[in-house]
């Protein structure tokens, strides 16, 4: 019955998972908003040319047109619909801004567990702020929602994309072999990325740097390990942006939370400096991510650095899932109509759940029906 | 998944025994693991536990994709195949073989232009099909399951690719290698997250494979 069907890499959400997850963006919205943030809606699609301001990602858009013939694109994710939104809107108000949002972004993946075509979204987005304090806030807010969700045993790795970079910006390594390399980074390819550099006419010490940048995991010490590092200015610089950052994360009392993982890139081209992952042992696939895009502004006219990450919902429903209590329902019958709605009334105003009897059943047939559903009670109303 | 046990995946059939071998050297335990045996998971207490799972090739980047198996040994031919998001960890170099094009013997002395259009049976479609987009040719893909030499004797197909070590099958039933397209050799790969979770316990011993590859 191909009525019954829906497209590949879209579901159905049933009230187990929306309960969970509408308690986990309820607790969101809460923390955001007490640190400032408020919420915007965006729309649902974007002309191509705005979503591509975020870099090239077409493979992976559900594009179509509009009547007027404008090529349109269901949003991918929502950092770049913000940032148009920004420079629409926000050009003239006092920064920085903070804003956060929840929603629905669409991206054309082979669907599996926990990746989805249509996909939930939570995130805030910290405008017209550079610097260390602000990149440590919004990863401080990242560390404070996972554990307000509950998670105890995730952590947050950063990296600093500028150290990765420079290191390549820096050698004489030509644009096509930058582009590989930073493939391979990402794919975490280990043999593919030694087996590149070993063609590359570069220092056998860049080689070694950048060979080992994907298995670099731990606290700042790994900073220590870059034995090409001082050779490169900006990467130097960069790597000091990392540590200012750890040690306002240390004043936040959430560095327990922080590794230093050089090998996070993250995929997205926008990114200018410090980058982060969420992850926890219970699912094989990242939970959160972000950074800093001090340039993806100024594609839209309005020049403005900016941070910020997104939780993926779905995901986090996943792990979360299973700890929802249920609540206690009354389920109000009998045969004076008047008086059953007045008692459920009542019931709804001391704040009870309470459902009607809509279906005129008698006291014997509304017992049976709640047989084995403990967490009903039964006020059946006589006609006295 | 417990932070103090490691689950790997292990390819049974040729890749096993090397496999095996390997294990012993990197001082994991290895004891009845053995292709005829009909377990398929063996699990050995001890600091870190660890557990195995033997299964098909072609299944092995499915595991560690999704965190069913921390590591995984498989070779690069599955990998490429399958696309997964798994972390390439080490060249193991051992369980070679490589990619060909192969034709009939009446036909070696053909160009690969000449194939466009043409009709190509594999195991591996989407290698195939991606080898020859990047050749500017159109292909016919046919997904075979096995015993890909005997489509074009058949007439099943024109061309086929397939993976060959020593070529000797090819031979016997009268193809001949027109284009060889990528080496492939045994991997260790990884799961993502795994390898941030537990890397405390991955991390050394793929310093250590890495050396044992080196020949430290």
């Amino acid at each position: 019955m191909r009525n019954r069907e829906i497209p590949k890499g879209l579901r159905d959400l049933l009230p187990d998972e929306m309960k969970t997850r509408r308690r986990l963006e309820q607790k969101a919205a809460q923390l955001f908003t007490s640190f400032g943030y408020e919420e915007v809606v965006t729309p649902t699609f974007e002309f191509l040319e705005v979503v591509e301001a975020g870099g090239n990602m077409r493979e992976k858009l559900f594009l179509f047109m509009d009547r007027e013939g404008g090529i349109l694109s269901l949003r991918p994710e929502m950092t770049v619909s913000i940032a148009r939104l920004a420079a629409t809107h926000l050009q003239d108000e006092k920064l920085p801004r903070r804003l956060y949002y929840s929603t629905n972004v669409f991206r054309h993946v082979q669907p599996h567990l926990a990746q989805y075509r249509e996909f939930w979204q939570t995130g805030i987005e910290l405008l017209g702020a550079s610097g260390p304090l602000a990149d440590a806030e919004v990863i401080s807010l990242a560390v404070k929602i996972m554990r307000e969700f509950g998670l105890d045993n995730f952590m947050v790795s950063l990296n600093q994309i500028g150290i990765f970079n420079s290191l390549l910006d820096d050698s004489a390594i030509q644009a096509e072999d930058k582009d590989l390399i930073r493939k391979l980074m990402e794919k975490k390819d280990l043999v593919g990325l030694s087996r590149t550099l070993e063609k590359l006419p570069i220092s056998d010490l860049l080689k070694e740097t950048i060979a080992l940048l994907p298995t670099l995991h731990g606290g700042l010490e790994v900073l220590n390990r870059l034995p090409y590092i001082e050779k490169s200015q900006n990467a130097v610089q960069a790597a000091e942006e990392l540590m200012k950052i750890y040690a306002a994360l240390q004043n936040m009392g959430v560095e327990k939370q922080i590794l230093v993982d050089m090998g996070v890139l993250r995929g997205l081209d926008y990114y200018t400096g410090v980058v982060f992952e969420g992850f926890s042992p219970d699912l094989g696939y990242g939970l959160l991510g972000g950074g800093r895009y001090d340039r993806l502004l100024s594609q839209f006219g309005f020049p403005c650095p900016a941070t910020g990450f997104a939780l993926g919902m779905d995901r986090l429903t996943l792990v979360l899932k299973n700890q929802e209590k249920e609540l206690p329902r009354y389920l109000v019958g009998g045969s004076n109509l008047q008086a059953m709605v007045q008692k459920a009334d009542e019931l709804r105003t001391e704040g009870k759940i309470v459902e009607l009897d809509v279906e005129g059943l008698s006291r014997d047939a509304l017992a049976e029906k709640l047989a084995g559903r403990a967490h009903y009670t039964l006020v059946y109303l006589d006609a006295e | 998944m417990q932070d103090n046990c490691l689950t790997i995946a292990l390819s049974k059939g040729t890749l096993l025994h090397p496999t095996v071998g390997l294990l012993n050297l990197a001082e994991l335990p290895s004891e009845g693991i053995v292709s005829e045996s009909r377990n398929m998971v063996f699990d050995f207490p001890g600091n870190p536990q660890i557990k195995y799972i033997i299964c098909r090739p072609t299944d092995v980047p499915a595991y560690v994709e999704h965190g069913a198996a921390d590591l995984g040994f498989v070779g690069k031919d599955v990998i490429v195949e399958q696309g997964k998001d798994v972390f390439e960890m080490v060249d193991l170099e051992y369980g070679y073989c490589r990619f060909v094009v192969a034709v009939p013997a009446e036909m070696k002395d053909i160009s690969l232009k000449d194939l466009n259009y043409k009709r190509v049976a594999t195991k591996f479609p989407h290698t195939a099909e991606c080898f020859f987009r990047q050749q500017g040719l159109q292909v016919e893909v046919i997904k075979l399951h096995g015993n890909i030499e005997l489509a074009p004797l058949m007439g099943l197909s024109d061309v086929i690719v397939d993976i060959v070590s020593s070529g000797r099958t090819l031979r016997e039933n009268n193809l001949v290698e027109l284009v060889s397209i990528m080496d492939s050799t045994t991997r260790l790969i990884g799961n993502r997250v795994s390898y941030r979770t537990k890397y405390a316990i991955i991390q050394p011993l793929l310093e250590k494979i890495q050396g044992l590859v080196k020949g430290e």
